[in-house]
């Protein structure tokens, strides 16, 4: 019997351990697998293997049973993430559904989830840029959270590696608050794009209006042929899944190529309760995983953890991860854990109407857009807001049918479609939010989820330094739009939800002293230094920038750190 | 899907020698059947009314390419109570109107007089009856333009166009 313990605590020992396969996880995977560890990979969602398991991918509009649309039956039973702009018949199914996975939301808070190998990376919008010194100095210079423990020099080189491996479309623009990174040739600009891009630059000349940085293959390298991935064929439809593997997910990239290794053991169905604290090791020594299916609890060991479970469930598995060391959570003494929870303000849209250009459109589909980085705030404090915004821009050509009418003049106008008088111009606000002590999540003292796990309470919340930067972007906007000379401009403040940007942040926060911050600058924490979290949840600030592409960056660091470590026998 | 691969199935194993009807991809009689909100001769009655609002001519009308089955679908699965109401009313408004015309039933109607009530619905100042009229065109509208039939053949579409270019000149 005694054997028999000593052969299954074995078998369930690896080098190293991920929580999660999402865009992080997947990256921690290749990589610790790629130095030759063993690793274990816990997904507590179902498996879906690159192509095989895109259900929806090859299916034309007409295949779709509603047409696209879900029925009314799945929305009304799913009141948060119907408000998902990515959720409709061809993708729901990648979805968690609002009653599968139970939290308080002591606030409302729209918690947006995948649990599935691959998490989100398989329904990103897939926007990819480089933070820049400005951005990693802004806790220091404005005063709020703590100063960010590393620059932008210790993360370039690390943007840089996961840029070429992941493939990023993009053009070099030479701007300081945006730096340029490894770009495979970029998509185009549309004429009013270009139009837009040029009257700013007359008027401002800080503001710059440039294609975005997106993680779309438009011209594949070897590396990526590697891969198994091929060219984007513009169907942007890219959040079924895509069998090309024409933009980055870990299901078309980091997984399979740490698979191909031999070293990686991918284990689906597996929620992750707890990290397990040795007193005397004074070290992590593994994870209590629940079976998602049979509920039964397992042990898993390893010398390094990396948990990329996305922030909020991160937060979730240390927090749950008590000890008589560390009663409050796993590494927090300092009870920072769980609180200065931060994200993207996107509530302000703005429209308007262009009348030049009529003699022409546009051909094909673009799965990227145009990009307004910020210009607010960059090098020194210019508003009664802190921080800036960056935002989206979009301007199409639409076509439109004559809907009046019954019988054959019907049929006829609709087969005739009109192009619109004028083109039609959107843009959307990026804001960078305040991370505070207020804006946390923490465990709930008697409420569980299906899994005998506590259900987070969640309280996140707008401040007044969002609403002055809103009402900025609408001035701001405005002002831009007539100088380029677009009509009938329309600023509309949503109001939404914070969670619904799908960009929540924070919680176990990087920082240099360990009375202030949970992370240290390796993105491991400051008490338990064999436990490395570099998703979401390790952001000390938000700033404006799609954030997937930097969490790449720190796991590939974090990895490369770890391994260095273990080796020299520090860990 | 379960229901797409059996028909695929079966066309493999009669060695493809049947031509699947371009609708049996999404939606056939058999599934729309099973929905409980309206009758089968309110189903024959929803065929015309579609087809007058969108007729056969050179090409198929919507009754042609199963509009009306779509119709019913979408208002069963998609739609709220009230206007499930407004739909399954409107049939005997339908059929009250053609008589009130024509002193016959909308069934018995020819093209032309069918065109006149349904037009005439649209405008009336009872709402169940410009709600009704309203509700059938656009789903009518909508399952048109996206079946397979005119987004291959009348109109301009590509599922993979492999490009986008941001500024070319409009066709005339």
């Amino acid at each position: 019997m005694s054997n028999f313990n000593i052969d299954s605590k074995k078998n369930q020992t690896y080098d190293a351990i991920v929580i999660g396969s999402g865009i992080s996880g997947g990256w921690a995977a290749k990589e610790l697998t790629g130095k030759g560890l063993r690793t274990l990979v816990l997904e507590r969602g179902r498996e879906v293997k690159h192509v095989t398991d895109y259900p929806t991918t090859m299916k034309q509009p007409w295949e779709f049973e509603h047409r696209g649309q879900l029925p009314k039956e799945i929305i009304d039973a799913n009141p948060i993430v119907s408000k998902c702009y990515a959720f409709y018949e061809g993708s729901e199914h990648f979805f968690v559904k609002d009653a599968e996975h139970p939290y308080v939301q002591e606030k409302p808070f729209d918690w947006i989830r995948g649990y599935q190998t691959g998490g989100k990376s398989l329904m990103w919008a897939r926007q990819t840029q480089r933070w820049s010194e400005f951005d990693f100095e802004g806790p220091a210079r404005d005063g709020f959270a703590v100063d960010w423990p590393i620059r932008y020099a210790d993360l370039a080189p690390w943007y840089s590696y996961v840029e070429k491996f992941a493939g990023i479309a993009g053009n070099k623009d030479g701007l300081p608050n945006l730096p340029d990174g490894e770009f495979l040739p970029p998509h185009e600009m549309t004429c009013v794009d270009k139009h837009f891009s040029k009257e700013v630059a007359k008027h401002y000349n800080d503001r710059h209006i440039i294609i975005g940085r997106a993680a779309h293959l438009t011209k594949p390298n070897k590396i990526h042929y590697d891969q198994g991935r091929g060219t984007c064929q513009n169907r942007t439809i890219c959040e079924r899944g895509c069998p090309f593997g024409g933009y980055f997910s870990s299901n078309s990239s980091t997984l399979p190529w740490a698979a191909k290794t031999g070293k990686m053991t991918l284990r689906p169905h597996s929620v992750v309760h707890s990290i397990i604290y040795d007193e005397q090791k004074k070290k992590a020594t593994g994870v209590r995983v629940i079976d998602a299916n049979t509920k039964q609890m397992t042990e898993y060991y390893a010398r390094i953890i990396f948990v990329n479970a996305a922030a909020i469930n991160s937060n979730l598995i240390l927090l749950n991860s008590t000890s008589n060391r560390f009663p409050n959570g796993l590494g927090n003494d300092s009870g920072v854990l769980g609180k200065y929870i931060a994200f993207h303000n996107y509530r302000a849209t703005i429209h308007a109407e262009y009348e030049g250009f009529l003699d022409s459109t546009t051909d094909g589909k673009n799965p990227n857009a145009a990009y307004v980085p910020r210009f607010r705030n960059v090098y020194k404090q210019e508003t009664d807001f802190l921080r800036g915004y960056a935002a989206g821009f979009y301007s199409n050509r639409y076509q439109y049918e004559d809907r009046n009418g019954l019988g054959e003049d019907l049929k006829k106008n609709l087969l005739n479609p009109k192009y619109s008088g004028a083109w039609s111009v959107n843009s959307h606000m990026m804001g960078e939010t305040i991370p505070k002590e207020s804006n946390y999540v923490k465990l709930d003292k008697t409420l569980v989820d299906p899994w005998g796990v506590p259900q987070l309470r969640i309280n996140v919340d707008y401040d007044d330094n969002d609403v002055k930067m809103t009402k900025d972007f609408f001035e701001q906007f405005k002002e831009m739009f007539t100088k380029a000379g677009f009509t009938n401009i329309q600023t509309h403040d949503t109001n939404r939800t914070p969670g619904l940007d799908i960009h929540e942040m924070g919680g176990a926060r990087m920082g240099k002293d360990p009375k202030t911050s949970i992370l240290n600058k390796w993105n491991a924490l400051h008490q338990c230094k064999n436990v490395f979290v570099t998703d979401g949840a390790s952001m000390t600030s938000t700033s404006t920038q799609n954030p997937s592409l930097t969490y790449m960056a720190l796991t590939a660091r974090a990895a490369d750190y770890a391994v260095k470590e273990m080796r020299k026998g520090n860990l | 899907m379960q229901r797409r691969s059996a028909i695929k199935n079966i066309a493999l194993t009669i060695g493809g020698a049947i031509v699947l009807p371009s609708w049996a991809n999404a939606w056939n009689r058999e599934s729309v059947q099973h929905s409980r909100l309206i009758s089968p001769s309110q189903d024959a009655l929803l065929a015309e009314i579609v087809e007058t609002i969108i007729p056969k001519t050179n090409t198929p009308g919507a009754k042609e390419l199963n509009i009306h089955q779509f119709t019913t679908k979408m208002v069963t699965d998609c739609y709220d109570k009230n206007a499930q109401g407004i739909f399954t009313k409107g049939f005997d408004l339908i059929d009250k109107n053609a008589k009130n015309a024509f002193s016959k039933s909308f069934m018995d109607c020819d093209a032309k007089q069918r065109l006149e009530v349904l037009d005439k619905m649209s405008k009336s100042e009872n709402s169940d009856e410009k709600n009704f009229v309203g509700l059938v065109k656009n789903l009518t509208i909508q399952g048109y333009l996206n079946s397979e039939y005119v987004m291959t053949n009348l109109r301009i579409f590509e599922f993979a166009p492999a490009h986008f270019y941001g500024c070319v000149p409009v066709k005339k």
